[in-house]
């Protein structure tokens, strides 16, 4: 039998504004939802949140030694996924200190382990305040299997995004996927965002499926109703965007590629890549060697209010990941009335029937379908229609109900 | 011993601002807006300061040299985007240049009036740009150029033949070892077409002493006295030409007043033209004077009246039978000159040069594919732009075919990298082709 009041203790390494992916949006949608389910919350990050939130407890984990001043730790000590933080929607000083990202793969471990003897430290001495333990992502896993052999309470590491993900040629850091798998094989349960990435465990990671729970992430409602249109600017053109970061992940090449082909039938159509990555510059040349020059502009890192104005004038978004978990941004352009054309291999594709679905790499298939979007109105606004009703269903409350669900199968397992 | 012909570039482009791609279209950024006309202009800011620290000191210590040394003579040549800028911002600028003209010893150049790349992308741009800056050069300074030369120098077989299209009587280049071979810069060449025209080729290495290296502490000529550099001078013989071109930011801005540059100029002028044998000359000068030689009197009294404004006037004025007579002379006379003219030596340079980096080619401005696509972009929207009738669109279309734009997208990082980066307002070639897409975009729209 459940207890009325239950507590878990759940490792984390960011948390908005600090985040530089969608680790950190998910775990704050999680945890908002979880915790209107009568259970407490610890939440350890590798900072201090100044303020700390009212939904639950926040444990500073970080190390005085962390930072050079000696000041309090406030922000991660590296960005676990990118380079430039495109997603990140903290002010230019932040990203700008992001020269931590840099850290040398040994800095990167040893960072990773004192956050693991910390947690054990502070968590540990909290052990009769939870029952269960939650952890995200490789950079908490080291944490959650040492604090599960000081307490003995059952782990869930969910995992949000793989290193097969974030480098899709497979030449990812061996110690970080060493690191994810060994966190997965002394997880109890293991928690995987998608069908699609519930299949790379298995695939990839040899993981047991029967010890993979999908749950899908869930997205909040807009707080304001979305301004679609063409008002925003270039109103004269029909504008497609790219938003994410700029790496090979994200498939940015085959946005770039597909251009070419829309322009051979719609001459004026503008495309606008949005974000920053390592390969900003190479996509640059990419662009103007196809001669695509002001047909494809760069605009840069966005954020908020840009953003949503990105996704507000957007007449289509493209998201050709060659790799995505999720895909949190394809559902925040559909909450703003654009039609999503998404590669097969992005998580969110398996929530949003009603968005377009192609193969990262058929650009041809893509081009055509952008045409057939832009030519036709009425399917335009169809596509646009059917996408809210799936964004219904896609709700952080269904997420936290599973989640807590598997939180007492867990513990009785256990 | 030899003669001096000397001339100073004077150019500022209108740099972009920060342009978001969210502006596409919309009003803030159409108009002069891409150039930012308002309080937080960069455009207005540089130019300030370079007129404070050359422009301002530089034509000053020019027109006292002018006054006080009379066998001083030198040549200008003024983007028509730098006067704009010197009339809005620093009207002292135009005040002396000014002062310059009506000295009459100062030739003023003609060029593109956007500093741009036109002539090797449509000969009409070309030849209107020319013509816009000439008109602005009458209505300043009072004054017709005579003489051509392109922007950075650049100069092809073609380029010739255009410049000799719009009537002038020479260019001026870089001598360029892989077309010049081992010929001296020190004479006069023609080019290679049908209807040859003058070169006037600059002399690098004495040039860049003075541009380059005058401050260079490691340089083994440092430091580098009036006294030294005419011994360098004079190695000459008398019937050379020694074409020292150079940036007239060279003065004061790009060595600092605190190099003693500006000492360095004024007892140079002094110490040349102490020697009466040396002789400081203008373009048009060596052009006269090439034609000079075995000159007949006619010739001599149709130039008389060639060289007077007023000509055309006297022509009307006295008839056609006077006319008529006139016109034989100065046809007579072109004849000759061209047969003079056609007796030089040919500089055949089939790929275009210019005076920028080691390799004295246009890949300061055309090399990679940022800047081969964007001047691919401007150039297509032409017909566009012109028949849109719209002045202030042309105007800025123009204004986004200076070659700083191209400049500032290299990305070669050999020792040139470094010249790149120090004139380059922004952080990167990325940013730089970054911005100037959106500008084009936004044309696009605008023509939409």
């Amino acid at each position: 039998m459940a207890p009325k009041s239950s507590g878990v203790l759940m490792i984390g390494w960011e948390y908005p504004p600090h985040n530089s992916g969608g680790l950190g949006v998910a775990c704050e949608g999680m945890t908002k939802a979880i915790s209107g389910l009568n259970t407490q919350i610890y939440f350890t990050l590798p900072y201090a949140l100044p303020g700390g939130l009212s939904h639950m407890q926040v444990l500073d984990c970080s190390d005085p030694s962390w930072s050079a001043t000696g000041e309090p730790v406030n922000t991660p000590p590296f960005q676990a996924y990118d380079s430039t933080s495109s997603q990140s929607q903290v002010p230019r000083k932040f990203v700008a200190s992001h020269e931590l990202s840099a850290l040398p793969q040994s800095e990167m471990e040893t960072k990773v382990g004192e956050y693991a003897h910390l947690v054990a430290e502070r968590a540990g001495s909290l052990h009769q305040s939870y029952e269960v333990i939650h952890a995200h992502d490789w950079m908490s896993f080291p944490a959650a299997k040492q604090l599960k052999e000081k307490t003995g309470k059952p782990v869930i590491v969910h995992v949000h995004s793989t290193e097969y993900d974030r480098i899709p040629s497979g030449n990812g850091s061996s110690y970080i996927m060493q690191t994810e798998y060994d966190g997965m094989k002394i997880a109890d349960q293991v928690v995987a965002v998608s069908f699609y990435t519930k299949q790379l465990l298995t695939q990839k990671y040899n993981i047991d499926p029967d010890k993979i729970s999908v749950i899908h992430n869930g997205i909040d409602p807009l707080h304001s109703y979305p301004d679609a249109g063409r008002h925003h600017f270039a109103s004269k053109r029909p504008v497609i965007v790219f938003m994410g970061r700029l790496t090979a992940q994200k498939g940015t090449e085959y946005f770039i590629d597909l251009a070419r082909q829309v322009l051979a039938k719609i001459p004026s159509a503008l495309f606008v890549v949005a974000g920053s990555g390592d390969m900003y510059h190479e996509l640059l040349f990419r662009a103007a060697g196809k001669q695509l020059t002001a047909s494809v502009l760069f605009s840069g890192f966005v954020r908020d209010a840009q953003r949503e104005k990105l996704l507000d004038r957007a007449d289509i978004f493209v998201m050709p990941s060659v790799s995505e978990p999720f895909g949190l941004v394809a559902l925040e352009a559909a909450q703003r009335h654009t039609p999503v054309i998404l590669s097969r291999s992005v998580g969110a594709s398996e929530v949003m029937a009603s968005s377009i679905a192609v193969d990262f790499w058929d650009v041809h298939k893509m081009s055509s379908v952008i045409v057939e979007l832009l030519n036709n109105r009425q399917y335009h606004a169809s596509v646009v229609e059917r996408q809210l009703d799936d964004l219904q269903h896609i709700t952080w409350d269904k997420a936290a109900n599973r989640i807590v669900k598997l939180y007492r199968s867990t513990f009785l397992g256990g | 011993m030899p003669k001096i012909c000397l001339y100073f570039q004077l150019h500022q482009p209108y740099r972009l601002r920060e342009l978001e791609v969210f502006e596409l279209g919309s009003a803030a950024v159409s108009g002069k807006q891409y150039f930012a006309h308002n309080e937080s202009d960069d455009n207005r800011e540089i130019f300030c300061k370079v007129a404070q620290k050359s422009y301002i000191p530089m034509l000053t210590v020019l027109c006292e040299l002018i006054e006080h040394e009379p066998r001083f003579t030198f040549a200008l040549s003024t983007s028509g985007v730098f006067l704009e800028q010197a009339q809005q911002y620093e009207p002292r600028v135009i005040e002396l240049l000014q002062r310059l003209a009506r000295s009459q010893r100062v030739e003023f150049l003609a060029e593109t009036y956007y500093h741009s790349l036109a002539s090797l992308y449509s000969q009409a741009e070309f030849f209107a740009q020319v013509r816009q800056h000439e008109q602005l050069l009458f209505e300043l300074f009072g004054v017709r150029p005579t003489v051509f030369r392109n922007t950075e120098l650049i100069y092809s077989n073609h380029i010739g033949w255009l410049v000799a299209q719009l009537g002038y009587t020479a260019v001026l280049t870089e001598a360029v070892p892989r077309y010049l071979g081992g010929r001296p810069k020190t004479t006069v060449y023609r080019s290679h077409t049908d209807e040859p025209i003058p070169l006037l080729l600059k002399h690098a290495e004495l040039s860049d002493d003075i541009a380059f290296r005058f401050s260079n502490k490691g340089w083994h000529g440092y430091p580098l006295t009036a006294e030294k550099y005419l011994d360098w001078v004079e190695v000459y013989r008398e019937d050379e030409l020694i074409n020292l071109f150079m940036d007239f930011e060279t003065f004061g801005e790009h060595q600092w007043a605190d190099t003693g540059i500006f000492d360095f100029f004024r007892h140079f002028v002094a110490h040349f033209n102490s020697r009466k044998w040396n002789s400081f000359v203008t373009p048009s000068q060596v052009v006269a004077q090439l034609h000079e030689k075995n000159a007949a009197p006619t010739h001599r009294l149709s130039r008389y009246f060639s060289r007077q404004p007023q000509l055309v006037t006297l022509q009307t004025w006295l008839g056609s039978t006077f006319g008529t007579l006139l016109e034989k002379i100065a046809s007579k006379h072109q004849d000759h000159k061209q047969a003079q003219v056609q007796q030089l030596p040919v500089y055949d340079v089939p790929e275009p040069i210019s005076w920028a980096d080691v390799d004295r080619d246009l890949t300061a401005w055309r090399d990679n594919a940022l800047q081969h696509d964007s001047l691919r972009v401007i150039y297509e929207l032409s017909s566009q732009v012109l028949q849109s009738n719209d002045r202030q669109l042309i105007e800025d279309w123009r204004r986004l075919q200076t070659s700083d734009h191209f400049y500032y997208m290299c990305t070669k990082w050999a020792a040139d990298g470094d010249v790149h980066a120090y004139f380059s307002p922004y952080s990167s070639p990325h940013e730089a082709y970054r911005r100037y897409a959106i500008a084009l975009a936004d044309l696009q729209e605008r023509l939409l």
